[in-house]
């Protein structure tokens, strides 16, 4: 019934990691949530809850064991997807940015549109200005990342991120490294982001920002969705137990 | 003085130009060989890494004047015709799969130090496995690599001498020769020799220290 309705399907999902010594961690336990077009989804949740590894498989740098993802109606599952071709549509934001360090700011947005998108150099270069231009550290661009703040190299990632016309864009904490004063910043633009209609999904601990920016919000335990609505809801009135005690202990 | 000179020195120069040309084709071939062995390690898959790390660990864990014995000794009892070697190819044989372990550890270690965040980041943007290598991982693992390619060269170079048990005319071989003929002369040849070895090993070290330092820019938090 919701097939084909929706931007980005995920549905029955589950993926376990076997750990060294025998056991078995199930790190998402039969998710199924739709994200519409231009739709920010806010997901919160306790330390170890899979909010990563739910994220990470949007993008397949994880793989699941059961159920099924449809990104804009290619389905991940499927054996003849072209996974590099879907990351490189699904653009990733990291907790500790994850620039590559060989490279400066500009390179670091150039290389992998003359690599993967085989754009020209001119015009990569031309992109990648531009989008520096745009979060904000145009004149940081030939600095390594060695020599950027945190703040700062989370802005290169998400310029990035944005060079490769991201269908949709996943940031994992991308706020938690970061010092206290530059936080504010990398929020506001998302927030932007957010405001021109970009996809988003955002885990964050920022409850600020989900309450502003969100236009959903999920809470996950131990794998699961345990509750799911709009920001007012999550803030006025959680009817989950654990969320109550969680959005307690956060707020 | 003089004597010593004219009757030795040619011979020990000799010596010393086979010395350079053995350990640089090992040089060269066991980088080879090392390099695609180190990278099955750290990138193929079960069969590479487990088959690879047998090759490593069976000739690291054996002297290499028991290999160069095997080599040269050992093979040609098969009566195989591609194990009946020359002294000067077995030495180059066996000592290229020495620098091959040696170098294949050093690679592989190289690019596992790569923090996983560098791996991955390649990866969502859509880099393939290959892309991922040459971009991102190799880049950066060559800088790290540098030092201890210096050391491995230099060992390689020293290792030579253990050549002259199969005949080679190596430089120590050609000392060795030379004292016999020349017996009052056994302090200066062998201080002249330690020279040699000396002018040969150090320039390799420099070279790999100026390599090091011109991917310097690389800017690393390594
Ligand atoms: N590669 C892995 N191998 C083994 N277990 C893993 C792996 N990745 C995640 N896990 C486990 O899966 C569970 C969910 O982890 P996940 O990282 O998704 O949680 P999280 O909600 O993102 O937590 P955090 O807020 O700490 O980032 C945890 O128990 C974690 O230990
Ligand atoms: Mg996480």
């Amino acid at each position: 019934m919701q097939n084909g309705q929706h931007f980005i399907e995920i549905e029955n999902v589950s993926k376990s990691f076997r750990l060294p010594g025998g056991g078995v961690v199930n790190a998402v336990k039969d998710v199924t949530n739709y994200i519409s077009r231009g739709e920010v989804l806010v997901i919160i949740g306790p330390s170890g809850s899979g909010k990563s590894t739910l994220l990470r498989t949007i993008n397949g740098l994880e793989s699941y064991d059961e159920g099924q993802i449809v990104i804009d109606g290619v389905d991940l599952g499927h054996a003849h997807t072209d996974m590099n071709l879907l990351r490189a549509q699904v653009g990733m934001v990291f907790q500790h940015f994850n620039l590559f360090l060989h490279k400066t700011a500009l390179m670091n947005v150039v290389m992998p549109q003359t690599v993967v998108l085989k754009r020209s150099r001119s015009e990569a270069e031309r992109t990648a200005r531009e989008l520096l231009e745009r979060v904000g550290i145009a004149d940081r661009a030939d600095n390594y990342p060695s020599q950027l703040s945190g703040g700062q190299q989370q802005r290169v990632a998400i310029a990035r991120a944005l060079a490769m016309n991201p269908k949709v864009m996943l940031f994992d904490e991308a706020t938690s490294a970061l010092d206290p004063e530059t936080v504010g910043g990398v929020l506001e633009l998302m927030a932007e982001l957010a405001s021109e209609g970009m996809t988003m999904v955002v885990v964050t601990h920022e409850m600020g920002f989900a309450r502003r920016v969100a236009h959903r919000m999920i809470f996950m335990d131990a794998g699961e969705i345990v509750e799911e609505g709009a920001p007012e809801h999550f803030f006025t009135n959680p009817r989950n137990e654990r969320t109550q005690r969680f959005l307690r202990e956060i707020l | 003085m003089l004597a010593m000179y004219q009757n030795v020195f040619p011979f020990l120069l000799q010596g010393l130009w086979q010395t350079f040309v053995i350990s640089m084709l090992a040089i060269f071939f066991g980088s080879l060989v090392g390099a695609f062995v180190g990278l099955g390690r750290a990138r193929g898959n079960r069969w590479t890494v487990r088959g690879f790390g047998a090759y490593v660990h069976m000739l690291r864990g054996t002297p290499f004047l028991v290999q160069i014995y095997i080599v040269y000794f050992v093979l040609p009892t098969t009566n195989l015709a591609v194990f009946q070697l020359t002294s000067f190819q077995a030495a180059v044989i066996a000592l290229s799969l020495y620098t091959s372990t040696y170098v294949a550890e050093i690679v592989s270690a190289a690019i596992e130090a790569v923090p996983r965040g560098q791996n991955e980041a390649a990866q969502a943007h859509g880099f393939n496995g290959f892309q991922t290598l040459w971009y991102v991982v190799l880049p950066q693992s060559f800088k790290m690599m540098m030092p201890p390619m210096g050391g491995v060269y230099v060992l390689v170079i020293k290792n030579t001498a253990v050549l002259s048990v199969i005949g080679v005319t190596e430089l120590v071989r050609e000392a060795n020769v030379s004292i016999q003929r020349f017996p009052s002369f056994i302090l200066s040849v062998f201080l002249l020799v330690a020279l040699m070895y000396f002018c040969y090993c150090y320039p390799v070290l420099r070279l790999t220290r100026w390599a090091e330092k011109k991917w310097g820019g690389l800017h690393l938090n390594v």
